[in-house]
């Protein structure tokens, strides 16, 4: 019983195992080192056994599709289970394709609007209902509201409200002089309109990942810092950020991807616009789409996406490059 | 073994040369794996096979409200059962998924298509030239053959056989609300003749809350068969006879574009409609948002269900000065897949269900285009049945029948790779306000280009 005692005390307290307090009992460190070792091997067996079904359901559904989509980008796809070994010809074919790079346009202009305003939005909103006050709970459900209902519900509130003469936000345009403005049937408005729907739609979520974040700040930092004298926007900038570093980490990369290959980047350009006016809401991944399943070309559509997979890769890799895997605390090292 | 060099870099640290030459030839080995991954679905053998029971896919029946048109699916299934030892079982895909989504093209792709399917004449290329549609000639006796109207089958054919059999003609009008017409003083005399006269009745009767008229403004197939009359109109034509080479680039093309640019540009027409669009006259004109619209046949039973105390009336698509009249013939079919599980069986099928002279047969078309939907029948002797009927005693039935249909053309089956250029020259001009001249004729570049490397079926 002793002995067990110890060795708990000696590896519970040194996991690596590597230096055992030294005591009378020589052969205590080499079996405490032992027990060590079987533990940790237990709970990597344990682990292991937890997320294997999750494993399983990354490599059938995520990896060995990747996969094959890069194997079908080499060949010339019907449609009808006719499949034509073309080499890289599928990828060459991008550089003169006009509407693939407008849509990549589309998708670019959506990512760089998108993933900040969003950002600092709902980062703001975290701020706003992060204290107690009356009701707070039912403001957030406010704004987290959006996520529950269905996306198709959304678009046609959406397309209610802004449509021609008679929604009601296009009625509220006029008091600002916007009369008889289409959102969403003008080729230079309907861009910026998704994105603010887009926008809406995902501040909710964001914002509850923030409000995750900020409430693990311990108070006693703020505290502290108010008695030294510390302004809200020095305390904002000199312990909130950089405390909430992990979060928007994971903020970000969560919206880059999703401004890319989200329900902004498809969903709701199916429901609302269908990828007009005039190719202006096209984005890449509904530029996918049209190609499979519209033109039957599914080995140019496999080759869009190897490439549009690989600058997500190269995307989240450098930013996970950049934070060291997402480790912001030093100490952690 | 070769250890690591400062040379290697960092990334070979991490994946040697040997597994990464591995890893590039498995995603090769996965390529080739691809089309073996589709062989092993159960659409059964290529060319043909003698299943016992064959599946229809179709975005009517069972439909779960059990709605007349769902009714007519179910108990055509119903009665084919009861005396034939193949059984046909029907699967219900909502519309929306059946025509915008990737639910039918997917089970294609992986050789699990249906036995049965509808089709409409602008996917018959893609389809037929992907070899899975199955000749139904062999089973038509030349009597129903004949007895299809002039043009209905034309798309529907190539080298004289048929491949897929039409189960209604849905033709294009122009519907326009009486009681907007009454509040500025016009009457049924004042419909338009002409485009100009459209663009001057339609400014006469917007408001604050109404558009005078309204044309089809989302991207996609609907819009572009709901254009395809203004340009016939002006003798247009996207193709040459022999479609060697395209014609887009015309005077009729650019003048119809203009026409519709000019109905978004002047403020007569929306950019955007309401509810399901072009084909939703009861959420358009019916709820007062357009006081003409382009729309078809299939509105008379939508205004009765929906709207039935709005007062319409039907004109024909105006014309260009010195124009003729035209309208589209759309409408869906019945193809047998020539992969499927028992493709003779699918084809006798269809000749039962659309192709017979049978008294049943021709019931059977009477009551789906003037009972379950309201369309112009395909065949005579269904249309004689309906007359017959007085189903084309209604003033709205009878003036589609009588006016509008005469002047109709078979929706024509272009491939993707010509609709989308035109898909996009109207909506650069429509919406986007470019110029038309320079539309027509980049569009016609890139049809050109298909054109020089296209081989398949002939392009009507």
């Amino acid at each position: 019983m002793s002995t067990n005692l110890a060795t708990r005390a000696s590896g519970v307290s040194n996991p690596a195992g590597a230096t055992a307090p030294a005591g009378n009992h020589s052969a205590l460190p080499v079996k405490a080192g032992g027990m060590a070792k079987r533990r940790r091997r237990r709970e990597a067996r344990a682990a292991f056994l937890f997320l294997l079904p999750d494993g399983i359901g990354l490599t059938v559904f995520v990896g060995i599709p990747i996969l094959l989509a890069i194997g079908v980008s080499l060949f010339s796809v019907s449609g009808f289970g006719d499949y034509v070994y073309v080499g890289l010809k599928n990828f060459q074919r991008m550089g003169s394709d006009t509407l693939l790079w407008q849509s990549v346009g589309v998708t670019l202009t959506m990512l760089i609007v998108f993933v900040p305003v969003t950002f600092v939005v709902a980062l703001a909103l975290a701020m706003l209902v992060k204290d107690r006050f009356p009701g707070v709970g039912v403001v957030r459900a406010i704004f987290f509201l959006p996520n529950v209902l269905s996306l198709v519900v959304i678009g046609v509130l959406w397309q209610f409200m802004l449509v021609d003469k008679q929604g009601v936000l296009t009625n509220l345009g006029g008091i600002f002089g916007l009369q008889d403005v289409s959102w969403l049937g003008t080729p230079s408005l309907a861009l910026g309109t998704l994105i603010v729907i887009s926008i809406w739609f995902t501040m909710g979520y964001q914002m509850f990942l923030f409000l995750g974040g900020l409430t693990d700040i311990p108070n006693e930092y703020m505290e502290a810092a108010k008695i030294d004298g510390a302004s809200a926007w020095q305390r904002f900038t000199k312990i909130t950020w950089p405390l909430l570093a992990p979060t928007s980490f994971f903020v970000l990369v969560v919206s880059i991807v999703a401004a890319v290959t989200g329900v902004q980047a498809f969903d709701l350009v199916y429901i609302l616009t269908k990828g007009g006016p005039a190719n202006a809401t096209t984005t890449v991944v509904f530029y996918i789409y049209q190609q499979a399943f519209t033109f039957g070309d599914y080995g140019y559509a496999a080759a869009i996406t190897t490439l549009l997979v690989a600058f997500l890769v190269i995307v989240t890799g450098a930013m996970l490059l950049v934070t060291r895997g997402g480790r912001f605390n030093a100490d952690a090292d | 073994m070769k250890s690591p060099s400062s040379q290697d870099g960092p990334f070979s640290a991490l994946v040697s040369r040997r597994s990464l030459l591995q890893g590039t030839a498995g995603i090769f080995a996965l390529g080739a794996l691809a089309p073996l991954l589709s062989a092993c679905s159960t659409g059964g053998p290529a060319g043909g096979g003698t299943a016992k029971e064959i599946t229809f896919w179709n975005f009517y029946g069972p439909a779960p409200d059990n709605n007349p048109q769902s009714q007519w699916f179910v108990k055509l299934a119903d009665d084919w059962n009861a005396t034939n030892e193949v059984k046909i079982k029907l699967r219900y895909i909502a519309q929306n998924d059946y025509v915008n989504g990737n639910t039918l093209q997917t089970a294609f792709a992986s050789g699990s298509g249906p036995d049965v399917f509808l089709l409409s004449p602008g996917d018959f290329l893609r389809y037929y030239n992907g070899g899975v549609l199955q000749e139904l000639t062999p089973k038509l006796d030349p009597a129903v053959v004949s007895d299809f109207l002039p043009g209905t089958l034309d798309t529907r054919k190539v080298d004289d056989k048929v491949f897929a059999l039409p189960m209604e003609s849905e033709p294009l009008a122009m519907f326009y609300s009486k009681s907007a017409f009454a509040e500025v003083g016009l009457t049924d005399a004042d419909v338009p003749k002409t485009w100009d006269d459209l663009l001057t009745v339609a400014k006469k009767l917007t408001t604050p809350s109404r558009f005078g008229v309204g044309f089809e403004t989302t991207p996609g197939y609907y819009q572009n068969f709901t254009w395809y009359p203004f340009m016939w109109e002006g003798d247009g034509q996207p193709v040459s006879a022999d479609a060697k080479s395209s014609t887009f680039n015309s005077k009729a093309v650019t003048d119809a574009l203009t026409f519709w640019g000019d109905s978004i540009s002047t403020g007569v027409a929306p950019k955007k409609l309401l509810g399901n669009g072009g084909p939703d006259l009861p959420a358009n004109l019916g709820a007062g948002y357009v006081a003409m619209q382009q729309s078809g046949v299939w509105n008379i039973a939508a205004m009765k269900q929906m709207a039935p105390n709005v007062d319409y009336g039907i004109f024909e698509i105006p014309t260009p000065s010195g124009g003729t009249s035209a309208t589209t013939l759309g409408g869906w079919s019945f193809c047998a897949n020539a992969k499927g599980g028992n493709p003779s069986a699918a084809a006798d099928f269809i000749a039962w269900a659309l192709g017979s002279m049978s008294a049943d047969s021709i019931e059977r078309g009477r009551t789906w285009n003037t009972v379950a939907k309201t369309n112009i029948p395909v065949r005579s002797s269904v249309q004689d049945a309906a007359n017959a009927k007085g189903a084309f005693s209604d003033p709205n039935m009878a003036f589609f029948l009588n006016v509008v249909a005469p002047n109709g053309r078979g929706e024509p089956r272009y491939p993707p790779e010509i609709i989308k250029p035109i898909e996009d020259a109207i909506q650069a001009v429509q919406l986007g306000g470019k110029d038309a001249a320079s539309q027509a004729a980049a569009a016609s570049d890139t049809i050109n280009a298909y054109l020089s490397s296209y081989s398949g079926a002939p392009i009507v």
